[in-house]
C-alpha cells in the first residue's frame, strides 16, 4: 500500500460504522478535521517519504475506509512524536487517530511481527525490548548482571502480569497469557 | 541528601548500560541518592499497550508510577519514550478521573493505588531546573574544552507539551540542551534541522531504509552547517540511531564521515570525572578523539 495504493479513493468503500468505532477508541475529535495539512508538514513519516502519512490517514479515517487502514502498515510506522498534536489548529489530536486505528487493527489481530513480539516480551518479561546478551554488556561497565527491574523480581513480575491480564489484553492478546 | 527514583526502561539497561553507568555516576556526583524502583517494568512502549487501549496503557504506566509514589520520590528517565509514555499516561489520568478510577480498580487486584504524586523528569529538564546550570558548572572536573556539540533533544522530550510539567519556552526552538552543553564547557550552536526526528523507533522498525535515509538527511545538514565534534542526545533511542544507526550507514557506504555520539548523561558524567572507558563502553563510533580533546589534547 505504501507505494501509492491509496491514491484513488473509492467512496463505495466508505463505512460510517468504522468512523464511529474510531471515535470510541480515542479519536473523538476526528470529525473536526479540516484537512489543512499542517500535521503532514511536521510529520516524520511524510519527511521520510511514506506516501500514506498523517494527513492522508486522518482523511481515510474520516471516510471510514476500514480495509485500507487496517491493511496498510503506515499507522505502525508512526513515531508517536506528537508534533501533529502540538500544532493541529482544530485540536483533533491526529496521533490519537493513529492510536485508534491501531486499536481497531489489534482487535482483528492485524499488526506487524515486531509489534507482536514487543507485546509478547512486555507480558512475558515485563520489558518490550529484551535483547539477548545483555548480561555481558552490563558486566563490561561494572553493573550487576540483571537490572533491579521486574526482570530480577519474580513476585513483582507476576503482579505486573496480573495487571495486564485485567486489561483488554486478556481478550485480544495474539498469544496465550500463561 | 536529595533522593531521585531512577527509571531504567528497556534500552538503557539492556542495550546501552554505559548510559546507566553514566547516569548513576552523574547523579551521585551531583549529590543525589538514587532510589531503585524495584519491580519497575517497561513504561509501556508506544507500540504495545498504548496501541491497544487507553486504560490498559494507563494501568501499566501507573504500576511504575506507584512504585515511585510508595518510596516518596520523583522519577528520572534517560529514554524519551519512557518520558513520553509515563507523562502522557499521567496526563490522561489527571484529565479524566474516570480513567484513573478504572486504573485503580485494576491496581487494587495487586494491592496498589495510583495517587498522582510523582513527577517524571528527563535528564535535560532535571539538569536544567532541579540541579541548575550554576551547580553543574561548579562541579565540573573535566571541562569540555570547547568541543562543538550538535544537540538532539528528541521528540518525546518536547511533545505533546500539554503532558509535560516543564518544557522549553518554544518547543520548536529548543535551547536547554545547548545551554547544558555550554555550561560544562562545550560549544553548542543552533542548526536548521535541530527539531527534526532522528527516525529511530516505529519508523525504523516498519521502514528501515526510509528511517535511515531520513536520519542521513539530518546528519548531512548537521555536518554542513556546524561540523561538530560530537552529537549529544537527550534520548536513548536517538542515541541508538546516532551511534549504531550511523555505523550502519557507514557500513552500507552511504556516509563518508563520522560524528561520534553520546547521551547527555554520558557527556555530563565524563565532565564530572567518570571513567570514559565505561561511560562510552557500548559506542559503535569511536570517541577517542573527543575524549582526548576534553582532556586537553588536540
Amino acid at each position: 500500500m505504501e507505494e501509492g495504493g491509496v491514491n484513488v479513493i473509492d467512496l463505495t468503500q466508505a463505512d460510517e460504522s468504522f468512523v464511529k468505532e474510531l471515535e470510541a477508541l480515542g479519536a473523538d475529535e476526528l470529525r473536526e478535521c479540516i484537512q489543512c495539512g499542517k500535521c503532514g508538514a511536521t510529520c516524520p513519516m511524510a519527511l521520510a517519504g511514506l506516501e500514506f502519512f498523517i494527513k492522508r490517514i486522518v482523511h481515510a479515517a474520516n471516510l471510514g475506509l476500514r480495509d485500507i487502514l487496517l491493511e496498510d502498515s503506515s499507522v505502525w510506522g508512526c513515531q508517536s512524536c506528537n508534533r501533529c498534536v502540538e500544532i493541529c489548529p482544530m485540536d483533533i489530536k491526529p496521533y490519537e487517530v493513529i492510536q485508534a486505528i491501531r486499536r481497531a487493527a489489534m482487535k482483528v489481530e492485524s499488526c506487524p511481527a515486531n509489534t507482536y513480539e514487543g507485546l509478547r516480551n512486555l507480558y512475558r518479561f515485563g520489558h518490550a525490548v529484551y535483547p539477548k546478551g545483555y548480561e555481558e554488556r552490563r558486566k563490561k561497565v561494572g553493573l550487576p548482571d540483571k537490572p533491579p527491574t521486574v526482570i530480577s523480581n519474580d513476585e513483582m513480575r507476576k503482579k505486573f502480569q496480573e495487571i495486564l491480564r485485567n486489561t483488554i489484553l486478556e481478550e485480544i492478546a495474539p498469544f496465550p497469557l500463561d | 541528601m536529595k533522593k531521585i527514583g531512577f527509571f531504567l526502561g528497556c534500552n538503557i539497561p539492556f542495550n546501552r548500560p554505559d548510559i546507566e553507568y553514566s547516569a548513576r555516576y552523574l547523579l551521585n556526583e551531583l549529590g543525589y541518592e538514587i532510589v531503585e524502583l524495584e519491580g519497575a517494568s517497561c513504561c509501556p512502549a508506544f507500540g504495545t499497550m498504548p496501541s491497544l487501549d487507553l486504560v490498559g496503557w494507563a494501568a501499566a504506566s501507573a504500576w511504575n508510577l506507584t512504585i515511585a509514589e510508595e518510596k516518596g520520590v520523583d522519577i528520572i528517565t534517560g529514554c524519551g519514550s519512557c518520558y513520553g509514555s509515563l507523562n502522557e499516561a499521567r496526563y490522561h489520568m489527571e484529565k479524566h478521573p474516570e480513567i484513573k478510577e478504572q486504573v485503580n480498580k485494576i491496581l487494587a487486584k495487586v494491592d496498589k493505588e495510583y495517587k498522582g504524586t510523582t513527577k517524571v523528569w528527563n535528564f535535560i529538564n532535571f539538569l536544567y531546573e532541579d540541579v541548575g546550570l550554576d551547580t553543574l558548572k561548579a562541579k565540573i572536573k573535566n571541562n569540555l574544552n570547547g568541543i562543538k556539540c550538535a544537540v538532539q533533544t528528541g521528540c518525546h522530550n518536547l511533545w505533546p507539551s500539554r503532558a509535560y510539567p516543564t518544557n522549553e519556552d518554544n518547543t520548536f526552538f529548543p535551547t536547554r540542551l545547548r545551554e547544558i552543553c555550554e555550561s560544562i564547557g562545550g560549544v553548542a550552536p543552533h542548526y536548521s534541522t535541530i527539531t527534526d526526528c532522528c527516525g529511530m523507533g516505529a519508523l525504523r522498525s516498519t521502514a528501515s531504509e526510509k528511517s535511515l535515509a531520513l536520519f542521513k538527511k539530518k546528519l548531512d545538514v548537521i555536518k554542513q552547517e556546524i561540523d561538530p565534534d560530537i552529537a549529544v542526545t537527550g534520548c536513548s533511542s536517538c542515541l541508538l540511531q546516532f551511534d549504531a544507526g550511523q555505523a550502519l550507514l557507514i557500513e552500507q557506504k552511504k556516509l563518508d564521515y563520522k560524528i561520534p555520539a553520546l547521551h547527555i548523561a554520558q557527556l555530563a558524567a565524563i565532565a564530572m570525572g567518570a571513567d570514559p572507558e565505561k561511560a562510552t563502553a557500548m559506542a559503535s563510533i569511536p570517541l577517542n578523539g573527543v575524549i582526548t580533546k576534553i582532556k586537553g589534547g588536540n
